[in-house]
């Protein structure tokens, strides 16, 4: 009789019983690099759009879509901002998948001391395998929160998986203690990741995180902690030691046909074919209108280029990346600028199959120049950079501190336009350079565009010394969604200032 | 041939009857008797029999004879306490019964001009509140028996159909082949149903054949439905016309600069279009809605022997939505036959086989309502040639689909309203600014059928074991296989997306087997009903999807032909679910007029982890049939006066499959070189953590209730109060989303239900040519959050970030958000309020003012606050029957007082703009000219979603149906050797009254979907479908 009641599921694993042998921890942790994806489809909205690198396509648009991506760009965000949430939501989620991969690993974080060790556990596993499986966890984790300190402050830490009754008695911690959690896991990542250089890894091992990749992200985190010679020399080993390197042609980083070349340290990867695994950005960015034109299924024109960028990209006309980060729909005075970097045929919408790089190697290149700061040999790093783009090396007038850095930046935002670097990078500029300071850029950028675009808004617009006034160094960081204040009324969860 | 009888007409209390009806049988001849009871009847043949009746009294037949004086003392039939009741697991005399057990036998039920049964049933009973929260065409009504018992998302009541407990048994019963429908409310009379009971239980009691000459009846009926209201939406050119008046008045006020009052060139580019190149307004809402076709066919045969009694029914309904492609057909067949096997045993079968078809549109109504009107549907002659003036657009021709593109991306110049002439010059504009395809092209473009095959068989053996002991033996089988099609054709939504065909195949079978055991046994005054059972459920529940891609043509749709097949959405699932119950009832009574029973209930379930699984549900019911007392006898006025008192235990496990542990989905990722290869991956749900201490929720209720008849039952009502408390609350619950996963499921908290229930009947007239039945019931719920575990409240965000509250000391569900104090006028009257904000667009003029409600001088989230609920105050039906001769007329009000809604329609800045019901002409325009202080300018200030200014009045009073009927005489009908034959006409909502404020088109809608399909999340409504009023005719002939 009992039988009758005596069920499990049948159609799907659970965590009861799942997660006790390696294979099932690979999977788990398989999972937990799916799970990058998730994030990065609204990573672009909170950092490209806010940037001055982009922005929402229709000024007129009333779709709520677009006005929600204009909040953002004119850091107007509500706390409930539905993108916000989302990015926040689907962070987490993956915070959590690595969280579970870690804890059936035994690895145990200590908030206090801010280490790592290692617990006994009742998998059988060699050494090897176990510091492998947990290195890549911990890249993902550190990775994650890496993003979220920068983007909201002091979040909350949470480093097992917690259940909903634990969540309650958790609250924000400070910057300090993310960075802690962050660079021990980046750390200890470094000492358990094979350190294979690029041409020594194969099979299914390529395009897992790897030492390279770990402390190339150690080197970035230090380096936006300001802490240049930790940074320096990191960046430096990897540029030295890992075997990775430049491509030939700038736009041959980002062919779907040549994916996890010698640039590419850590990307987070997709594939066309109806798997679920695609990327959407080929439909999101293409030109709004243009049919079937650019891509099947149509553009949204989300994340347009500005016109300052386009003019900057215009500006040398040899520069071989603008075919790869703007192009234009229609001709003459109807043309229309979008993003074709991330596009590839889809036969589906929003199935495409371009990776998006999370980390490559004309990225460390440039840190290693700002860690070192203005000698020779940034000098040289960021001419490498140009050369491989087509362009001369830097002229004799980039001879102070301060055109040395308006030149890095300068290269920086070319070269990695619309990888979501830009506006993490204008918020370390305030702490490693001296002349560039994240505001000011924000506010000349909203003078470019205010003529062309923001008095384009239906009324009431918003003058442009209004405009500027939004952009205060506490709205650099995002709200903590209302939902993460309100679900919990035993704590009091202070939101950001400004909001 | 010419005798004359009179006499006088008494009851059993020797009371003259007066307005008795007398009749010769078989002649015209007849009369009714006077104040006094007298009659006198001339004109009588020798071998005449009168039949003497009134209603609620049984007819007597006498034969005159060679008597001149006849005197007659009629008998109460007293149905008030004689007629059978089916509860659960058996029957009972309505006398007998202790519970809150509602009976409605279907006379007319199938006349009702609705579709579904359940749609039938709305305000008929006290205490059933159903909602028709689509118009779509076969979609299922909200049904919430005296509120919301439970917090989880099954907060519906059990359906029993004909003793077997399926869940959408309400979808496919045949209106026609429905012999009654009992409700159970309270919780002693379904706590027989246990685990499933707490949200009250619907049994469905389908005809039998009966001992009689077979008797065939066929009932068609057809007619039309349309669009009660549709939205009041500006076309383009009147929208554009208003902007420029708005954009003079402006101008006038040098609060306004000459930069914030342009008509942006997209509005101006599409005036142009609509004025000068399209050259006409398309009316999209009739691009969606049509006057559609409703037909109903039946077909039965009854009859039998004393021991084998048939009833077989066919039918065919087919029901059109006033969307297109929203269709609804249904064939019925129902098979039942009772059969005495020898003195001892009894064999019934029943087996009824349906098919539903339901087709439904691709596309919201709402993405009609918000399309703009110079947008043409087709391109003609003129507008293909202008699109063809874009080299991409070459090749279009006239007669092809317009699309919004084709006219993006250009330059536009012509006349403005205010007659001067614009240029976009050298720049471009796009008039609509969409990547989606039009809505009529989607529309067309994608087939969503779905085909329902259900059969219900089943039969049951009984056996009389020993004089009052009956063994039954149950044995049915419920399987549904639904199988669908959903077909989007190349380039539907959006220009080049890629033709679709997604597969389901879905598979349900529900065994059940049921064992009781049934003892009665009556000496002296003593009347005993014994009942054990035993009964074991087991669902399997089987899904397939399929989703094939990139077929060669739209015309070939079979997955052979599709070039790929999309991996994501190919899959299959199983799941087994089943339920051991224990169970048993003692009714006990006295000498007929003391009653009490008592049942238990025990139910084990695999919804929950070892160690949960059981349950038990007890209940207790008395009743005391004062009436019958010998004190009472006297009271002539007094026929019925019964009294009962009731308290019940029911429980609900209706959570997801497994709760208890996290199940994991695949997330796999490619790896390796190259474009990599897919490796296999596996993470716990996004949406929902388990928790392994799931358990059943639990409701504890109350009932009193009260049952008269008056004045030989001209006037009879009941009235029953209820208070029931649910504890460890199945709840769907937010958890912060730093866990990982935005919600949990959680026993916590308890949830008060009380509520007053009264049903009046009243038989105004009765005479034997004209008679006026009146039926009228109301009742009202109220429910109070008692506790929520540890925590005094939830807050539940809504698909439009729209807030809802869970307090405690609070109903359920109450909308949170901002109240608001009409708009800010001016900057001034900003300045001089003093107060500060972090909050995004808080102080814009012509923008809501929101309201400082604890006077700290700073708007933030603690000036948020409780701004309405969804549960209406009390709902009411009333019917009217009137009789004459042969024709009769029925209709009915129903109504809803003071729920409200989130009208969520203005989140869409379309509709903020052109539908007039927001785009007023009484809203702010500048400090000079502020309109009512009230209405906001549309672009302006703070997101309404959060506010006040979108919860409306849900309220509403309908002349829902009316019928009306005419039935041939008997004496024609004999000599057209006719059993009966009827006539009818039918309609429904010819009057639907909306609170005044209510900006919607169905106060009734509702509309969340995924996450936010909860009852934690309530009243919120977008898009609706306009409300349908329908008119039909049809005939009903027996013979």
């Amino acid at each position: 009789c009992e039988k009758v009641i005596d069920l499990y599921p049948q159609s799907n694993l659970n965590t009861g019983t799942y997660y006790s042998t390696v294979d099932e921890v690979r999977a788990g942790l398989t999972g937990a690099y799916n799970g990058m994806q998730a994030p990065l489809a609204t990573e672009w909205q909170l950092t490209e759009l806010r940037s001055d690198n982009s922005k929402q396509g229709v000024p007129a648009s009333s779709s709520s879509t677009n006005r929600d991506l204009s909040d953002l760009d004119m850091f107007l965000p509500a706390t409930i901002h539905t993108g916000i949430y989302t990015y926040w939501l689907t962070t987490y989620n993956n915070i959590r998948n690595a969280n579970i991969v870690l804890q059936r690993l035994g690895v145990v974080y200590d908030p206090s001391a801010g280490t790592l060790s290692l617990q006994n556990i009742d998998i059988a596993i060699s050494d090897t395998d176990r510091k492998q499986l947990a290195g890549e966890a911990l890249f993902i984790r550190s990775h994650h929160y890496f993003n979220l300190v920068r983007l909201f402050g002091g979040v909350f830490l949470v480093h097992t998986p917690i259940s909903a009754q634990e969540a309650k008695s958790i609250n924000r911690s400070s910057p300090v203690d993310m960075y802690k959690l962050i660079e021990a896991d980046l750390k200890t990542a470094t000492t358990y990741l094979s350190p294979a250089k690029f041409a020594q890894i194969t099979g299914a091992n390529i395009g897992r995180a790897n030492q390279w990749a770990a402390k190339a992200l150690l080197g970035k985190v230090y380096l936006t902690l300001n802490r240049k010679a930790e940074a320096a020399t990191l960046l430096q080993d990897v540029v030295s030691n890992s075997g990775y390197g430049l491509q030939a042609s700038y736009a041959s980083v980002f062919s779907i046909s040549n994916e996890m070349n010698s640039e590419i340290l850590f990307t987070v990867r997709h594939k066309a074919g109806g798997l679920g695994l695609g990327s959407s950005f080929g439909n999101s960015f293409a030109a709004l209108n243009s049919g079937s034109t650019i891509i099947n299924g149509s553009g949204q024109g989300l994340n347009t280029p500005t016109t300052d960028l386009n003019a900057l990209f215009n500006a040398n006309p040899k520069d071989a990346r603008k075919a790869t980060n703007i192009a234009t729909f229609g001709t003459g005075t109807a043309a229309r600028l979008y993003v074709p970097k991330y596009l590839s045929p889809v036969v589906l919408s929003n199935d495409g199959e371009s990776d998006w790089p999370v980390i490559r190697f004309a990225d460390v290149l440039l840190l290693l120049a700002e860690a070192q700061g203005f000698t020779p040999e940034s000098i040289a790093l960021i001419n490498l950079v140009r050369a491989r783009a087509g362009l001369t090396a830097l002229p004799s007038t980039v001879n102070s501190v301060a055109t040395f850095e308006q030149a890095l930046a300068e290269e920086r935002r070319l070269e990695l336009a619309f990888e979501n670097h830009r506006f993490f990078d204008l918020l370390r500029y305030n702490t490693t350079l001296t002349t560039i300071k994240a505001v000011d850029v924000l506010k000349d950028h909203f003078a470019a565009e205010y003529a062309s675009h923001y008095a384009q808004y239906p009324a009431p617009i918003l003058t442009l010394p209004q405009l500027q006034a939004n952009v205060t160094a506490d709205k650099l960081l995002l709200p903590i969604p209302q939902r993460e204040i309100d679900t919990n009324p035993s704590l009091t969860i202070a939101q950001n200032t400004g909001y | 041939q010419d005798r004359k009888v009179s006499g006088k007409v008494t009851d059993q209390k020797g009371d003259a009857m007066p307005g008795v009806n007398v009749a010769s049988k078989g002649t015209t001849r007849g009369t009714s008797t006077n104040a006094e009871g007298m009659f006198e009847l001339s004109g009588l043949s020798d071998d005449a029999t009168l039949v003497f009746s009134f209603i609620g009294y049984k007819p007597v037949e006498i034969s005159v004879g060679s008597k001149s004086a006849l005197d007659v003392v009629m008998d109460e039939e007293n149905q008030n306490l004689n007629e059978v009741v089916v509860v659960g697991y058996g029957t009972q005399k309505k006398g007998d019964i202790t519970g809150a057990v509602v009976k409605y036998k279907n006379e007319s039920l199938d006349e009702a001009p609705v579709a579904r049964i359940d749609q039938a049933l709305q305000g008929k009973i006290a205490g059933v509140q159903i909602q028709n929260t689509s118009s779509e065409a076969g979609s299922d009504p909200k049904i919430r028996i005296r509120g919301v018992g439970s917090v989880n998302a099954g907060a519906n009541p059990l359906v029993v159909v004909d003793g077997h407990p399926v869940a959408d048994g309400l979808a496919f019963v045949n209106t026609a082949d429905v012999e009654s429908v009992e409700v159970l409310k309270d919780a002693a009379s379904a706590a027989i149903y246990g685990s499933r009971g707490a949200s009250g239980v619907i049994l469905i009691t389908t005809k039998s054949g009966k001992s009689e000459k077979t008797k065939y009846n066929v009932k068609y009926s057809q007619g039309v439905k349309s669009a009660y209201s549709r939205y009041d939406i500006l076309s383009t050119s009147a929208y554009v016309e208003r902007l420029f008046d708005e954009a003079a008045i402006r101008a006038t006020d040098p609060a306004i600069t000459a930069a914030n009052n342009t008509v942006i060139s997209a509005d101006r580019a599409a005036y142009i279009l609509e004025k000068e190149i399209i050259g006409g307004e398309t009316d999209w809402q009739s691009q969606a809605l049509r006057t559609a076709n409703v037909r109903n066919v039946q077909l039965n045969v009854s009859g039998g022997t004393r021991d084998t009694r048939y009833y077989i029914s066919g039918g065919y309904q087919n029901d059109q939505g006033i969307m297109y492609h929203s269709e609804y057909e249904k064939f019925n067949v129902q098979t039942k036959l009772n059969m005495n096997l020898g003195k001892r045993v009894k064999l019934n079968i029943n087996l009824s086989p349906s098919f539903i078809k339901r087709e439904r549109p691709g596309i919201e109504f709402n993405d009609f309502a918000r399309w703009r009107s110079f947008h043409p549907v087709y391109l003609n002659e003129t507008s293909a040639a202008f699109v063809r003036q874009n080299p991409l657009y070459a090749d279009v021709q006239a007669g092809d689909y317009a699309q919004a593109r084709y006219f993006a991306n250009r330059t536009y110049s012509g006349l403005m309203p205010d007659g001067s002439t614009w240029s976009s010059g050298t720049s471009v504009v796009d008039p609509f600014a969409t990547s989606n395809q039009q809505p009529k092209s989607v529309l067309e473009s994608r087939n969503y059928a779905t085909n329902d095959y259900r059969v219900l068989s089943s039969g049951d053996l009984t056996i009389n074991l020993l004089p009052g002991l009956d063994f039954k033996t149950l044995a049915s089988a419920y399987v549904n296989v639904t199988n669908g099609l959903d077909y989007t054709k190349r380039n539907s939504a959006r220009a080049g997306d890629v033709n679709r065909g997604v597969y389901n195949n879905n598979l349900f079978v529900d065994l059940l087997s049921e064992n009781t055991l049934n003892y009665t046994r009556d000496f002296n005054k003593h009347s005993f009903g014994v009942l054990a059972g035993y009964t074991a459920q087991v669902t399997t529940i089987s899904q397939a999807r399929t989703t094939g891609l990139d077929y060669p043509s739209d015309n070939i749709t079979t997955l052979n032909t599709a070039l790929s097949i999309d991996r994501e959405n190919t899959y299959t699932t199983k799941n087994k679910i089943g339920l051991l119950s224990y169970l048993g009832r003692v009714n006990y009574s006295y000498s007929g007029k003391y009653l009490l029973a008592a049942s238990f209930r025990v139910d084990g379930s695999s919804y929950f982890a070892p160690g949960n699984k059981w349950g038990y549900f007890p209940s207790a019911s008395v009743g005391w049939i004062v009436s019958e007392e010998s004190f009472m006898k006297s009271v002539n006025w007094l026929t019925t006066l019964k009294l009962r008192g009731s308290y019940g235990v029911t429980g609900n496990n209706r959570i997801v499959d497994f709760a208890f542990v996290d199940l994991l989905y695949n997330a796999n990722y490619p790896l390796g070189a190259g474009t990599g290869t897919v490796a296999s991956g596996q993470v716990p749900s996004k949406e929902i953590l388990s928790n392994a201490n799931i358990t059943w929720e639990r409701t504890f209720q109350y009932n009193g209730g009260l049952d008269v008849a008056l004045f030989r039952n001209a006037v009879s009502f009941a009235l029953d109060v209820y208070q029931s408390q649910t504890d460890q609350l199945l709840l769907r619950q937010a958890t912060q989303a730093f866990t990982g996963v935005p919600q949990t499921w959680n026993n916590i908290g308890s949830l008060q239900n009380r509520g007053i229930e009264f049903e009046l009947t009243t038989n105004n007239v009765r005479r034997s040519n004209f008679e006026w039945r009146t039926s009228a019931n109301i009742s009202r719920n109220t429910n109070k959050i008692l506790a929520l575990g540890s925590e005094s409240q939830l807050l539940n965000q809504g698909e439009r970030t729209e807030l809802y509250l869970n307090q405690v000391g609070g109903p359920l569900v109450q909308f949170m958000g901002y109240k608001t104090d009409g708009v800010w006028l001016s900057q001034n009257q900003i300045a001089e309020s003093k107060l500060t904000s972090a909050l995004s667009n808080v102080f814009v003029p012509g923008g809501l003012k929101l309201v400082d409600i604890n006077n700290d001088g700073k708007l933030d989230i603690n000036d948020r606050t409780v701004i309405g609920n969804p549960y209406p105050d009390f709902i009411w039906g009333l019917t009217n029957n009137f009789k004459v001769k042969g024709f009769d007329l029925s209709f009915m009000l129903q109504g809803s007082q003071g729920g409200q809604v989130i009208n969520g329609d203005p989140n869409y800045n379309e509709i903020k703009r052109t539908n007039a019901n927001f785009n007023t002409t009484d809203k702010w325009l500048s400090p000079l000219n502020p309109g009512n202080g009230k209405t906001p300018y549309y672009t302006s200030g703070f997101n309404w979603m959060l506010t006040d200014y979108v919860v409306e009045d849900a309220s509403y009073q309908s002349l829902r149906e009316v019928i009306v009927g005419y039935t041939l005489p008997k004496q024609l009908l004999k000599r057209m050797r006719m059993g009966s034959v009827r006539f009818y006409a039918n309609a429904q909502n010819l009057l639907f009254l909306t609170a005044k404020g209510y900006r919607g088109l169905n106060p009734e809608a509702a509309s969340s979907s995924g996450v936010y399909n909860t009852p934690l999340v309530d009243g919120y409504q977008r898009g609706s479908y306009p409300i349908n009023k329908s008119f039909r005719l049809g005939v009903d002939v027996s013979f």
